[in-house]
């Protein structure tokens, strides 16, 4: 079936491009109309930086961050050896912390989706724990690991890891009765039938899952940085500020903006691209 | 027959689970150091102290307003901003990349600058909770506002309906269902904001609570603590939920 909506659309999309005249009058307004998006956009974004300057120059003492203040810091920042170690202490980690928390968190919520039981015993403990803030576990996890990148690690782990298992267990519990009866009535083995259908089914909750795991992994990580005084962009952004250098710090902010975009762009384009049946909702 | 027993299978589940979670806790906490983890019994003990010598309640008083303030600034203000974009496409298109940045900055990250720009006290605090909580209200009513039905919107224009009267009848209560997974969103990430503003921005507040504690490695307290602010959460969530529930029957569904 989903095959068939694919090729759907694709037969769609090629009756709409051999239009003819049709097509290219629609072609030449859609080109307009993004020219006067990319206008729009533009506008929009002086507004907000001249706004920000102006104010910041009218109201603000002069160590307050601003436009040209931070575009004149660019350099001195991109030249300064410990901005980027920061930047890899920091962003490693939380590769590193998404990357344990999706292998744990995919097998984990399979189980539960798949499994009854053991959803039952587990349920109350995911969900309260994905209801809960996890920063509030830093001070603990301070104690356990120390003030150490270990802990920090951990606090990304925790916090990526919730969204991962409760997206996924609900993929598996929503797998379609059809692809495992077919399975048992061709009498495949159990580990093909995590392997070869629950598994590939999920993917697309575990990218969902993914998508919300990486704003709260960095949330994670700049708590962890700011009580452990960690290296990372998190402390490069609370020592710099406290140093009345709010420029260089509004730098690692926009490293940190761009790394989680990037994250859920590559996540948004392998949905497109590699999963064309499934539409995020 | 085979629902009584299913329920029942159920409920065991469920009752297992807390109570292995409980024994657990009581095990490892009687076998690891006291600046570790501590029992069960310890924890609830630590509990009963935090609540008597009024230390808990005070938090939780200071918390709370934090957070009732911020929220509620959150949702008014993101259901504002997201009917708006809606219903003013050149507007929805000029601002769209920078609110998807907005969104997806971790804003723990903007607490140094605040406490720069305006020290610490009540008001950054409520800040913090309303940069947390604004964004995911504001996607949601926007998405919902967005996807109203054409026909609803051509009836309402070929009776002449002035637009006040469109937001009324049509608008407003089309978008409400979305507005509200927006608020059960908001109502999590405002806790994290909460948490993380006290942290730093004050002496006061459950969050504030739990770094005094840390310093003492007092951690039966911090258990407590930690405790209390999980049911705070699944409390909220609770509500989320309910209320989320209670306007999906608004919902168009065709």
């Amino acid at each position: 079936m989903s095959t068939g909506l694919a090729s759907g659309r694709r037969v769609i999309g090629r009756l709409a491009g051999a239009n003819g005249d049709a097509g290219g009058a629609r072609a030449a307004a859609s080109r307009r109309e993004r020219t006067q998006v990319f206008l729009a956009r533009l506008a929009a974004g002086l507004g907000i930086l001249v706004l920000w300057q102006v104010c910041a120059m009218a109201f603000a003492p002069a160590y307050i961050a601003r436009p040209t203040g931070i575009l004149g810091q660019l350099p001195a920042v991109g030249g300064d050896q410990a901005f980027w170690s920061a930047a890899g202490s920091t962003l490693l980690a939380v590769v590193e912390g998404l990357a344990i928390a999706i292998v744990i968190g995919t097998v984990l919520g399979l189980v539960m989706g798949r499994m009854r039981d053991i959803d039952r015993a587990l349920r109350l403990y995911v969900d309260s724990f994905y209801a809960m803030p996890i920063v509030a576990l830093v001070p603990l996890l301070t104690v356990w690991f120390g003030y150490t990148p270990t802990a920090r690690l951990a606090v990304i782990v925790m916090e990526a890891i919730l969204p991962i298992v409760f997206s996924v267990a609900e993929g598996g519990r929503t797998l379609s009765a059809e692809f495992t009866d077919v399975a048992r009535a061709y009498r495949a083995p159990w580990w093909r039938v995590w392997g070869g259908i629950a598994l590939p089914a999920s993917l697309p909750y575990l990218l969902a899952g993914i998508d919300l795991a990486i704003g709260r992994a960095l949330v994670g990580a700049v708590v962890a940085e700011f009580i452990a005084s960690l290296n990372g962009l998190g402390y490069y952004i609370l020592f710099n500020v406290r140093s009345f250098r709010e420029n260089d710090a509004m730098v690692a902010l926009a490293v940190l903006v761009v790394f989680a975009l990037a994250v859920r762009g590559l996540v948004g384009l392998f949905v497109r691209r590699g999963l064309p049946w499934y539409r995020a909702g | 027959m085979t629902r009584v027993h299913a329920h029942w299978r159920a409920f065991l589940g469920y009752a297992v689970g807390i109570a292995a979670g409980a024994v657990a806790w009581q095990l490892i906490g009687l076998n690891s150091a006291g600046f570790v983890f501590v029992p069960l019994t310890t924890t609830l003990s630590s509990l009963g102290s935090l609540i008597s010598d009024g230390s808990l309640p005070s938090a939780l008083a200071s918390s709370f307003s934090v957070y009732a303030v911020g929220e509620a600034a959150a949702i008014v203000a993101g259901a504002a901003v997201g009917l708006l974009f809606a219903r003013r496409v050149i507007l929805r298109r000029a601002f769209e990349p920078y609110l998807v940045a907005l969104y997806s900055t971790p804003m723990v990250a903007l607490i140094p600058f605040l406490l720069a720009l305006i020290g610490l006290g009540f008001w950054p605090k409520v800040i913090v909770v309303f940069l947390f909580a604004f964004f995911p209200v504001e996607f949601a009513t926007q998405r919902g506002a967005q996807s109203i039905a054409p026909e609803l919107l051509d009836v309402a224009r070929s009776f002449r309906t002035p637009e006040p009267k469109i937001w009324r009848h049509v608008v407003v209560p089309y978008t409400v269902p979305y507005l509200m997974t927006g608020v059960r969103q908001a109502l999590a990430r405002g806790l994290v904001g909460m948490i993380a503003a006290e942290f730093f921005l004050s002496a006061g507040g459950l969050g504030s609570l739990l770094i005094t504690q840390s310093e003492q490695f007092d951690t039966g307290a911090m258990l407590a603590v930690t405790l209390v602010i999980t049911l705070t959460g699944v409390i909220l969530m609770a509500i989320g939920r309910t209320v989320e529930r209670r306007f999906a029957r608004w919902r168009v569904t065709s």
